[in-house]
């Protein structure tokens, strides 16, 4: 009962105090607002600026050898022309000249693999999309590079949801690539067209190569198609919902920076003295200030979740996955305010506290993600990342957006859990070792 | 119902506390009088149980208060000398808080709020956030958080240091009142007529040591030969104390910014001397009046300084 007492008064200094309130609730609606809304086309578009190649397998579906005999073959049957067709090779096209590029190079780091190797790599995290060149892609390319007629021939681009930015970057690049190359396709049937109708007839093909270099430029409809999927159906996140997530996260240490000036100031007001008079416990006292800690964590993540919800229309998927992430990140964050807390009291200064709030918590939100998505990031960053209990509590708020379930986040709820009780069991100690030492 | 048998406390090398025993009868106005820095604080915070001794025992009602602090904790208030409350809520919210520690609640609560109220005299200004108060004001509400639980033992550590004289003597009243009302009371000041004014018993300390107690008369009885010689000048010099030492009669002297305080046995006689000594000096007499003894020349006389060195 009288650590519920302590709580309610906790309760009102806090809200009470104008400042915090605009730090930790104000300021992450204010942003989340500003960085969708400013961000809303760009998110998706990619910055080579200091940025890692982004890993792809390549998966061939089509055979080469039968796709081109199938070629010669057709052209006998339904043209009676006699041609190789070798003059045109699309596979070089691809791999050579455009992933060869010295700009797409730098973007793009690519493996070919087997479909299912592809996949499971994908799903793991080892690749960031997969890039699919269909079954009788050969065939198609050169059946619209080198005849009066188009097939399609559809890529497609598969990405994993975790990595939006990584995802985009390589479709935008694909369908680079398909544009170019529906430009060389229809200059090709205008070359073929006024061939004929100049009566030129077979001799409009032996500057074929030529003319089709030149007509690079052209801009027009395309029948080489890019089918962008995220794997298991999942579907891309949006930049407010990226950032709403990443705002939320962020600020939520500010609650455990706020927490950790707690102990200190009673000490200083001599209020924590004269609650020791009182017979207040230790325990009780620490007790009273995790829990205020949580509680003002839980009232962050609602109202953003709230404020998102109503005013930037993110979908924040399943509630109860939500639900217990929330919590989960709500006890870390806790349990970290209670470290801060501790430490801060022993050392008798608010020295630490400030330091929290004016560095590490950028440093936590730079190594989250919460400024920028890691996926883009170093390897390095992407596995510091784990480190930080904002960057856990983002990816796994993503993975809920994107429609994942409890079970696919309960690694993440149990990386927050079990730091939550690890701080609060080492702060604890070091609070008793304090207190002891100041007596 | 307190008592202190040899009581050491030590920071370092630093004995805050050294060797102290003294017994608080109940219902009396016990008061440790001494200079900032003399242990006061810290003998209080050990009977407070904030603080562990080195060496040495407390009893209160006969138990040990380091065996069980509980029955100490419950029927003692505390009036810490820094005003220890939450600026930003009411008054009202800080007395409802640390009524609500002590396990009031509901009506008893809010009856003994208004009853504290009126003994500390703020019930007009309950509703207003302690930070809007007066530095008197908060040391008022300061009383009142400790009195919230009718306790048996009330310590009050400087209660009236930095405010104003209205407030001050609102304070003293209120000290009077509950004593008058049998509440046992430890009063820990460095002015000396507080200690005069509100305590039955005095123990003087100096250093963390208990130089004399007793009570106002029993004190005073140890210089009673000795009048106090008030000299306010215009300059001081380096050596006047030394000067006027010198003097036959003058039994000792001590200096505080323009004041010269001096005691000697028959002061009428002694003046003639005095104002020659100043003369010799070039200073000016600004103002001058002599006192019967009191616990100022009691602490002159056992250290050698002035209370409020």
């Amino acid at each position: 009962m009288k650590v519920l007492r302590i709580i309610v008064k906790d309760l009102k200094i806090v809200l009470s105090d104008r400042q915090a309130l605009i730090i930790t609730l104000l300021m992450p609606l204010v942003l989340m607002t500003i960085l969708s809304m400013a961000l809303k086309g760009s998110f998706m578009s990619s910055d080579d600026t200091g940025m890692e190649k982004i890993p792809v397998a390549l998966v061939k579906q089509y055979d080469k050898g039968a796709d081109s005999e199938i070629f010669v073959k057709t052209l006998e049957e339904r043209l009676k022309i006699n041609i190789s067709g070798d003059e045109v090779n699309p596979e070089e096209m691809f791999f050579d000249d455009f992933l060869g590029n010295p700009e797409v190079s730098k973007l793009i780091d690519y493996r070919v693999e087997e479909e299912n190797r592809a996949k499971d790599l994908l799903n793991e995290g080892e690749i960031s999309a997969i890039i699919i060149l269909p079954d009788k892609y050969i065939y198609d390319m050169k059946i619209s590079l080198l005849t009066p007629f188009r097939n399609n021939a559809d890529l497609k681009v598969l990405t994993h949801p975790d990595r939006p930015v990584a995802g985009e970057i390589v479709t935008s690049l694909m369908e680079a690539y398909t544009n170019t190359m529906s430009s060389v396709i229809i200059g090709k049937n205008v070359l073929i067209e006024s061939a004929s109708a100049n009566d030129i007839g077979g001799d409009g093909f032996d500057n074929i190569d030529e003319i089709m270099e030149g007509m690079a430029d052209l801009v027009a409809g395309t029948n080489v198609n890019i089918d962008n999927v995220t794997v298991e159906g999942r579907r891309s996140i949006k930049s407010s919902e990226y950032y709403a997530a990443a705002m939320m996260t962020m600020f939520l240490l500010f609650a455990a920076g706020q927490g950790g000036r707690m102990l200190l100031e009673e000490k200083d007001n001599q209020t924590y003295q004269r609650m020791v008079i009182a017979d207040i416990s230790k325990t009780h006292i620490l007790a009273g200030k995790f829990i205020v800690i949580f509680l003002i964590a839980s009232l962050q993540i609602f109202i953003m979740l709230a404020y998102s919800h109503f005013a930037l229309k993110v979908k924040w998927g399943n509630m109860i996955p939500i639900l217990v992430l929330s919590t989960a990140s709500a006890f870390s964050v806790a349990g970290l305010g209670i470290f801060i807390a501790s430490l801060t009291y022993r050392a008798g200064n608010y020295r630490l506290a400030n330091a929290f709030e004016n560095v590490i918590i950028q440093v936590m939100a730079f190594v989250g993600g919460s400024f920028f998505p890691i996926d883009v990031m170093p390897e390095v960053i992407r596995r510091m990342s784990f480190i930080s209990l904002n960057g856990v509590a983002l990816k796994a708020y993503l993975k809920i957006i994107v429609g994942y379930n409890l079970a696919d986040i309960l690694k993440h709820v149990s990386i927050l859990a079990i730091t939550g009780i690890l701080l609060t069991l080492i702060g604890v100690v070091i609070f008793n070792k304090g207190v002891s030492e100041n007596a | 119902m307190l008592k202190v048998e040899n009581l050491y406390k030590n920071f370092g090398n630093i004995a805050a506390v050294d060797g102290i025993s003294f017994e608080v009868k109940r219902g009396e106005v016990f008061g440790l009088l001494g200079p900032n820095g003399a242990g006061k604080s810290t003998t209080i915070s050990i009977i407070s149980t904030l603080l562990p001794p080195t060496e040495g025992e407390i009893f209160f009602e006969g138990e040990s208060i380091f065996k069980n602090s509980k029955n100490l904790r419950q029927k003692l208030g505390i009036v810490p000398q820094d005003i220890a409350l939450y600026p930003t809520l009411t008054g009202y919210e800080n007395l409802r808080f640390w009524g609500n520690l002590y396990g009031l609640k509901g009506a008893e609560l809010k009856e003994r709020i208004n009853e504290v109220a009126d003994i500390i005299g703020l019930n007009e200004r309950l509703k207003d956030k302690v930070k809007k108060y007066s530095g008197g004001m908060k040391r008022r509400l300061n009383i009142g958080a400790a009195l919230l639980h009718k306790p048996d033992l009330l310590i009050m550590d400087e209660p009236t240091v930095g405010i104003d004289p209205q407030s001050r003597s609102h304070i003293l009243d209120t000290v009077l009142k509950l004593s008058a009302q049998g509440m046992t009371i430890i009063y820990t000041t460095h002015y000396m007529e507080e200690a005069e004014e509100l305590c039955s018993r005095i123990c003087i300390m100096d250093e963390g040591k208990i130089i004399a107690s007793g009570t106002k008369q029993e004190l005073v009885e140890l210089v009673k030969e000795r009048t106090r010689i008030n000299i306010k000048l215009d300059k001081i010099t380096g050596n006047m104390p030394q000067i006027f030492k010198e003097i036959p009669g003058v039994s000792d002297a001590a200096v505080l910014d323009d004041t010269v305080t001096l005691f000697g046995e028959n002061g009428d006689i002694l003046l003639a001397e005095i104002i020659s000594r100043i003369s010799e000096e070039k200073s000016k007499i600004r103002s001058l009046d002599i006192q019967k003894p009191d616990l100022e020349a009691v602490f002159l006389h056992l250290t050698g300084k002035a209370l409020r060195d």
